[in-house]
């Protein structure tokens, strides 16, 4: 089993822009969530959204976010690295939900320009760092960890052509058609996210971009945040929209064997968390059924709690996030979580302030998006 | 998934095609003829299931269906091995945005109450690939590819990247573009083929002990700035309009057109290039060589 070696990162959301920004805003419990800015909010029920505040003029949306937040974040996270900015030969492998389709909206009502080469983002990744071999994968709110395993497959291989390093990284910005069909499945507007909470409403999108630098081997010239440890894909082939306890729990145990762990060695769960009204429930009871006499002994928390739900971003957002806690000893809380669905009742979940001066060594991360497409991944920290 | 290595040999054991002018793959090896009809999914796969489906969805359907026929995977009772050892790599650009552009219209024009709750996993790009695993029980990995124009060769290579890292024994590749409104005005009045094809690829040890017949084995695949150096032995027919995603898939389809008509020289399959993004190519292998 060889652990690849974690050695840039950087980050996007409501909440901050930088990895450093980012978690601390987290820690303090600070939340992203404002009115919703691209968007004429009288065709909306629900208000409220986690948007990144970067568009250039108050309430005009703007085409080309997702890829701008995206190269943002890559840019961070090959600086960290110290890779320098020309990308040719590299992998970089994008996870996202909802593509440039904010871009195509804008076109298609709005006559904003658009092609089709600008749905996926190879183009504006070769523009700025030169990069060719791009992957854009759409794989809904599981994306980013989809993109992650198939990184840790390319580092997996031998021979000339295998890479020694990997980009992975994760965007979404929300889309109207999206944001709209959400909030229309909830019996009432969603109000904030407020995972796994009873009295929750439902879930909102958020904007966000994570991308992280993977290498082979640890050559010792580069700082090592954390450790990859292994990544399970699978899924449910149950319902399009709605999540099955059973195919989640396959996937936490196969991350489990690939990655050499047992419940009783994991500190810290991020998870995936979303508020929405059959997911937590979901989550809470594939996890409670993997984690068995264990369930009360890692560290839980849910960050969409404050940027929202960020799709296809979130779950590198949450290794990202993850990684800095197993570092630091600190987690952020789930801000709004007073009172735990019956499903979480045994769970650990910081609320109220940050968890600190914790030894945490290894988190799970969880992604499940649509089509009961699952993702979990176990992370090791440096310190 | 530690046993990966470049030295896994991955075969394709089923191979399927609907477009306009051909239904079976010897047909596109020979060059789809003007004037076929559309595709009609429910000729394929019977009208359940299809409403409130979009058009990419119902073609993937009746492609996957095909598909695994092909390879001997689906019987009476469905799928004829066990769940977890079946993935799908989806590819398409256009996939979804006609549900994207008339959601919008309907919140533009009405406000969030006139949508339609139906249209919601539509909206995901991904609900190709998921759909047909939901539908065909299939529990592997499940990826779509929205690459542009290599994305069916991006496809194909990534399948065989997780075959061999051993996430699952095969996969079921698939390459999709719908025609509508939306495409065309995106394409500047052009059209996209409406139909597409899929594969099976298979590690080749999993296919020998099922006594799978293979039909093609894969060879080098890269994904490069530069222009491909020679061009793709396979050219897609101009009347059938913009194959996109479809397009790497649809090649490597009429590779297996080719070699199950006797050809034995290697066919290279060809997308992209210094128009685009990247190029990207891939070699196939007349079935010997597994």
């Amino acid at each position: 089993m060889t652990y690849r070696p974690i050695v840039g990162m950087g980050a996007v959301a409501a909440t901050g822009s930088g990895v450093d920004e980012l978690f601390d805003a987290l820690c303090r419990g600070v939340s992203g969530r404002a009115e919703l800015r691209g968007f004429d909010r009288s065709r909306f029920r629900a208000q409220h959204a986690y948007e990144v505040d970067d568009r250039p003029a108050a309430g005009q949306d703007v085409p080309g976010r997702a890829t701008r937040l995206l190269l943002d974040a890559v840019g961070q996270a090959v600086a960290d690295a110290g890779l320098g900015e020309d990308l040719s030969g590299i992998p970089v492998l994008v996870g996202t939900g909802l593509r440039e389709l904010r871009s195509l909206e804008l076109w298609w009502r709005d006559g904003s320009p658009f092609a089709d080469s600008g749905l996926h983002f190879g183009t504006g990744l070769r523009e700025r760092f030169n990069a060719d071999v791009t992957h854009t994968f759409s794989n809904a709110c599981s994306a980013s960890l989809y993109a992650l395993a198939l990184a840790s497959d390319l580092l997996d291989q031998e021979g000339d052509g295998a890479p020694d390093t990997v980009i992975v990284a994760g965007v979404d910005v929300l889309t109207e058609s999206m944001y709209g069909l959400l909030e229309r499945v909830h019996p009432q507007p969603p109000d904030r996210v407020r995972p796994f909470d009873r009295n929750r409403t439902g879930v909102l999108m958020g904007d966000g971009a994570a991308a992280i630098v993977l290498r082979r081997t640890d050559d010792g010239t580069r700082r090592v945040h954390g450790r990859l440890r292994g990544v399970a894909v699978n899924c449910d082939a149950y319902h399009v929209t709605a999540p099955s306890p059973g195919g989640i729990a396959e996937a936490m145990r196969t991350a489990h064997r690939i990655a050499g762990v047992k419940p009783s060695d994991i500190d810290l769960v991020m998870l995936h968390g979303t508020g929405t009204l059959l997911n937590d429930e979901a989550e809470a009871t594939a996890l409670r059924d993997v984690l068995g006499e264990d369930a009360s002994a890692p560290l839980m928390t849910a960050v969409k709690s404050m940027t929202g739900h960020t799709s296809g971003a979130s779950g590198l957002i949450n290794l990202i996030i993850g990684v800095r806690a197993l570092q630091e000893g600190r987690v952020p809380p789930t801000v709004g979580l007073d009172d735990p669905v019956e499903e979480a009742a045994p769970f650990r979940f910081v609320t109220g302030e940050a968890a600190t001066g914790r030894d945490l060594g290894v988190a799970q991360l969880n992604a499940f998006g649509f089509g009961g497409i699952n993702a979990v991944a176990l992370v090791e920290g440096t310190r | 998934m530690n046993e990966a290595t470049t030295e896994t040999t991955v075969v394709v054991s089923g191979a399927a095609v609907l477009l306009p002018g051909a239904d079976t793959v010897a047909a596109l090896a020979g060059g789809p003829l003007p004037g076929g009809t559309p595709v009609e999914p429910a000729d394929h796969v019977g009208r359940k299931g299809l409403r409130y489906k979009d058009r990419a969805t119902q073609l993937g359907y009746a492609l996957t269906a095909a598909a695994l026929r092909d390879a001997g995977l689906l019987g009476e009772d469905g799928l004829t091995v066990p769940a977890a050892t079946t993935g799908i790599v989806a590819s398409s650009n256009f996939g979804n945005l006609d549900t994207v552009a008339r959601a919008l219209d309907t919140l533009r024009e009405e406000t969030v109450t006139g949508t339609s709750p139906m249209d919601l996993p539509n909206a995901s790009s991904n609900v190709i690939a998921s759909s047909a695993a939901i539908r065909y029980g299939l529990r592997g990995p499940n990826l779509m590819v929205c690459n542009g124009e290599t994305s069916g060769l991006d496809a194909v290579h990534w399948a065989a990247t997780m075959i061999a890292a051993g996430r699952a024994e095969r996969f079921l590749v698939l390459g999709v573009e719908p025609d509508n409104e939306v495409v065309r005005r995106l394409l500047g009045g052009g059209r996209a083929v409406d139909g597409g094809a899929a594969l099976v690829l298979e590690a080749r040890v999993a296919a020998t002990a099922r006594d799978a017949t293979v039909r093609a084995v894969l060879g080098p695949y890269r994904r490069a700035a530069d222009a491909p150096r020679e061009p793709g032995h396979w050219e897609l027919p101009a009347h059938l309009g913009s194959a996109s995603g479809a397009f790497g898939v649809l090649q490597v389809a009429a590779a297996v057109g080719w070699f199950d008509a006797g050809r034995r020289e290697p066919v290279r399959a060809v997308a992209g290039g210094a128009d685009h993004d990247a190029g990207a190519d891939l070699l196939l292998l007349a079935p010997e060589a597994a």
